[in-house]
Parts: structure tokens; C-alpha cells; sequence
């Protein structure tokens, strides 16, 4: 340990002096993994945007209950008392036209104008049922056969579809850390080893000068680990070059979109990219040591 | 120092680089090996730095044994040697303090010994004046130099020059050996092998070790005129 603090600035000097022997080579190489990098860290970003998604729709599951027309007040209430006493239900609140009108503005945002379009309120009154989600079947079932409901719509169908994509994206996602992880292992190992060859005589020299092997060996692992975070970080500002633009754009298109606040996307995604680039780069840095051993 | 008791040593491709070597050095003796190219005078050191081992026999250095058995403790061993290297084994793009220092980096000195034992390393062997200057840029006698501030820098029990006068001009062969010869004392033991016997001090207490075909004898003057 003594040796290591005593030899910072050496092991410091030595990383740059591997470094520049094989400037271009090791340039394109931190290039090509900092495209690795990005692919995984939008990988991660898709997973963590479709579980937050989830994860929003689930908190706020609520389903819409449609009264036949012409209701009397009291068959409102009615209704109302039936829904809040079966299991599963957690507020219920009635929702007049004009709250129905309100609703589907805030929702669409610019292209509200469309409403305005109308020349009556198009949208009928409702009551909406706030409920959990693990009960939603039996709820819908016990709801659709009370006296004077016409319809009761739910969320459960693009609940079932945001699932299905985010398992996908899990899958794909599996395949895509087990492919990173592989080639940066393989392109670092390649980079120590070019390290070790080009360094060959001085290596030799170090070993009979009676030189430890960490000593002569952490260099390349330093190598291989910084080269790794620099990756990292390259791919960190292009996720959130993209993440952004993605940002402004959903946010502007598809307003009733519920995602994650950008700066927790890229912190998280940030420190993700740091801990495995450090640690793909160890492992590779290893992996090239050992297949250079002798 | 170092105790060798019938010694032999055969490459994997059959060829005897040693026989039979019986020798004992004692601590700050000044040996020269001597002998044609091929007799064994490279492989002697080789095994001195436990680079080789011997096929048959046993050999000790400075405590430890040469043999494969003992492959671990042989790093340990090579700190207590400074070794000059016949191809001088400096690291190009580095400044002579640093290659000079390199050879300390690992063992017991503190950052401020490491620079004071190179700076009077490089002083002793005359390169003062190019401390910071690149190793690459040097000329090949001071190269050789270089490499012997290396050796001597690190306080070794044991410096080994394998033939430092191999390229140099008489004037700059003589001033490397005397140079050479000046860093035994009571500690240190010096061993040269060189093929310039003519070269060899005769003002110095030295002994000899002639090899021929593997085979050594050694002789208690190592200067000409007693030969």
C-alpha cells in the first residue's frame, strides 16, 4: 500500500505515457464504447420511463362509470352507495359535463381547440371510482351489474399493453446488458493487451529490476478502467442530448404522457453508466491480464 | 554472497551452457568473467538473476536458492541486485532521473531517498548535467551510464554488468570499468563479464573467472600481466 501512495504521480505519468503510445487506436476504441455505453444507458432509460409509466397508471388506477341517461339525482347516489361499498374502492367523485369538458382540455392541451368544434358539451357525466388495481376485475364485475349503469370503462387494457412492452424491454434489455457487457470486456481486454505488447521491453526490465507484478500491472488496469469512464461519460451526455430532445418533444406531441422527471432519468442513468463502465473496465482490464500473462 | 556447487546448466534445446560449476564469491569482491562469445558468461549471470535455473547442482545468491522450487522468493532476490544490462534496458521517452529512479520505486526509500540516491547516482557517473534530459537522446556511452546509476542507485548487494564495454571506445571502456570497480566495498560485490581483458585494471583487488565451453576456472588476479 506504502508503494502505491508513494508512486501516485508515477502510475499516474505511466497511464498517459500507455496512453499516447497508441493515441488513435485508443481514441477510436473509447469511441466505440462510448456508443456501447449509450445503447445500454437507453436501454436502462426505456425501462425505467415504462416502470415509472406503470407505476403512474397503478397509483392512479381509476375506472369511469357510465349512468344511463337521465338519471334521477337520487339514482345517482344510489349508484354512488353501491360502488363505495364494494371491496377494492377507494374514493369515489361524481363528475359533471362541464368537469368532463375541463378534463379532456387540460388533457389535450393545444389541440383542445378541437372541442370548441362542438357546438354542445359533447361529454356525458360520470362517476369516477378511484380503486386498487390487484381488484380491478372483480370491481368491474360487481359495478356492471348494478341497476342503471351503462358502462364502466377502464385503463386495465393500456395498463396490459404498457406491461407487455416493458417486459419486452426487460428482455431486449437482458440481451442488449449481456452483449454490452461482453463487448466491453473484449474491446478493454484488446486495449490492455496492445498496452502490454507495445510495452513489452519495459515490462521485462520491471521484472528483473525485482519489480511486484501489481506494480508493473495496475497501470494497464488503470488504463482500462479510465479509458472505460470516459466512455461512460461520453454516453452519458449523448443519452442526455437525446433524452431531451425525446423530453420536449413527447411532452409537446403527447402531453398526457406521464414520465419521469428528466434530471432523475439522467442522474440515475449517470450513475449506472459510471458504476458499470468502472466495473466492465476492471473486468476487462483483468481478462486482458490474464490472457498476457506469461 | 554467492555459493555454487557442481552447477550445470542445459538449454531445452540441448545445449550445455554450463558444466559442473563448483565457485564461492565473498561479499564486496570485484569478480570479471571472462571468455570467448558462447562460453557461458551471459548464462552464469542468467542464473545469478534467476532468469535460469540450473539443471543440476545447487545454487545459492545472497541466501537464495536458484531453482524452480524457489521461483517465488527470485523478485525478492532481484531487489538486492543491480543489474546493467548488455542492451542497457533504460525505458525510452523517459528522462535519465527517471530511469534512474524506477529501479527504487518498489523497495523501501521514501520519495525523498529515492531522489537523492538517483541524483547522486547520476553525479557519480558524470550525467549531472543531463538529469532531465531524455534517455532517447543520449549517446551509447551514456546510455551505459544511465543504466549503471540505475544498478548502483538502489544500494544493491550485488551489481551485475554484463559486458559493459561491449560497444565503447578504449578511453570510455576503461573509465566504465573503473567506474564499476569503484562501487564494491564491504557490502557490495561486484561482477563484470567482458571479453576485453586487456581493459581490466591491474591496480584493483579482483579475481578472475575464465569460461570456456561452459567450463570455469578462476584465478586469483584478474588483471593481464599476472595471466
Amino acid at each position: 500500500m506504502k508503494v502505491l501512495f508513494k508512486n501516485t504521480s508515477y502510475f499516474l505519468n505511466e497511464i498517459k505515457t500507455i496512453f499516447k503510445l497508441n493515441l488513435l487506436s485508443n481514441i477510436f476504441s473509447i469511441i466505440s464504447l462510448s456508443f456501447i455505453f449509450f445503447m445500454l444507458s437507453l436501454v436502462i432509460s426505456g425501462s425505467s420511463i415504462t416502470k415509472f409509466m406503470i407505476k403512474s397508471i397503478e397509483d392512479e388506477a381509476e375506472i369511469s362509470v357510465y349512468y344511463e341517461e337521465g338519471s334521477s339525482q337520487q339514482e345517482v347516489l344510489n349508484i354512488q352507495e353501491e360502488i363505495r361499498d364494494i371491496d377494492g374502492v377507494k374514493e369515489i367523485l361524481s363528475v359533471n359535463e362541464e368537469e368532463a369538458k375541463n378534463k379532456m382540455n387540460k388533457i389535450l392541451g393545444k389541440e383542445s381547440r378541437i372541442i370548441s368544434l362542438f357546438e354542445h358539451n359533447p361529454f356525458s357525466p360520470y362517476i369516477e371510482v378511484k380503486i386498487d388495481l390487484e381488484s380491478v376485475d372483480s370491481i368491474i364485475n360487481e359495478i356492471e351489474h348494478i341497476n342503471g349503469v351503462e358502462l364502466v370503462r377502464d385503463n386495465k387494457e393500456i395498463l396490459d399493453k404498457l406491461i407487455s412492452i416493458s417486459s419486452l424491454v426487460n428482455i431486449v434489455g437482458l440481451f442488449i446488458v449481456v452483449a454490452v457487457s461482453i463487448a466491453t470486456v473484449v474491446i478493454t481486454s484488446h486495449i490492455i493487451q496492445q498496452g502490454i505488447y507495445n510495452n513489452k521491453e519495459e515490462i521485462i526490465t520491471l521484472r528483473l529490476l525485482g519489480a511486484p507484478e501489481f506494480f508493473i500491472t495496475l497501470p494497464f488496469i488503470l488504463e482500462g478502467i479510465l479509458m472505460s469512464i470516459l466512455s461512460g461519460l461520453l454516453s452519458i451526455g449523448m443519452v442526455r442530448f437525446l433524452t431531451g430532445y425525446l423530453y420536449s418533444h413527447v411532452n409537446g406531441v403527447l402531453p398526457f404522457i406521464v414520465l419521469p422527471p428528466f434530471n432523475k432519468i439522467i442522474f440515475g442513468i449517470g450513475i449506472f453508466s459510471l458504476v458499470s463502465s468502472f466495473a466492465l473496465g476492471l473486468l476487462g482490464s483483468l481478462f486482458g491480464l490474464k490472457s498476457t500473462k506469461s | 554472497m554467492i555459493k555454487a556447487t557442481n552447477v550445470s546448466l542445459k538449454y531445452p534445446d540441448g545445449t550445455i551452457g554450463l558444466k559442473d560449476i563448483n565457485i564461492n564469491i565473498d561479499t564486496g569482491e570485484v569478480i570479471y568473467i571472462t571468455g570467448p562469445s558462447g562460453s557461458g558468461k551471459t548464462s552464469f549471470l542468467k542464473l545469478l538473476m534467476g532468469m535460469e535455473y540450473p539443471t543440476s547442482g545447487s545454487l545459492k545468491v545472497l541466501g537464495q536458492a536458484i531453482s524452480k522450487e524457489n521461483s517465488s522468493n527470485i523478485r525478492n532476490l532481484r531487489r538486492s541486485i543491480g543489474p546493467v544490462f548488455q542492451d542497457f534496458k533504460l525505458l525510452t521517452g523517459r528522462s535519465v532521473l527517471e530511469n534512474v529512479v524506477i529501479g527504487m520505486r518498489f523497495l523501501n526509500f521514501s520519495n525523498n531517498e529515492m531522489k537523492s540516491n538517483a541524483y547522486m547516482a547520476i553525479n557519480r557517473v558524470g550525467l549531472k548535467h543531463k538529469t532531465l534530459s531524455l534517455v532517447d537522446n543520449l549517446s551509447f556511452g551514456e546510455r551505459q551510464r544511465v543504466a549503471i546509476a540505475r544498478a548502483v542507485a538502489r544500494n544493491p548487494k550485488l551489481i551485475i554488468a554484463d559486458e559493459p564495454t561491449g560497444n565503447l571506445d578504449r578511453v570510455n571502456s576503461l573509465n566504465i570499468l573503473d567506474l564499476l570497480n569503484s562501487f564494491s566495498d564491504e557490502n557490495t560485490t561486484v561482477i563484470i563479464t567482458t571479453h576485453a581483458t586487456h581493459l581490466i585494471n591491474d591496480k584493483i583487488d579482483c579475481k578472475r573467472i575464465r569460461i570456456k565451453e561452459g567450463i570455469m576456472t578462476i584465478e586469483e588476479k584478474c588483471y593481464e600481466s599476472s595471466i
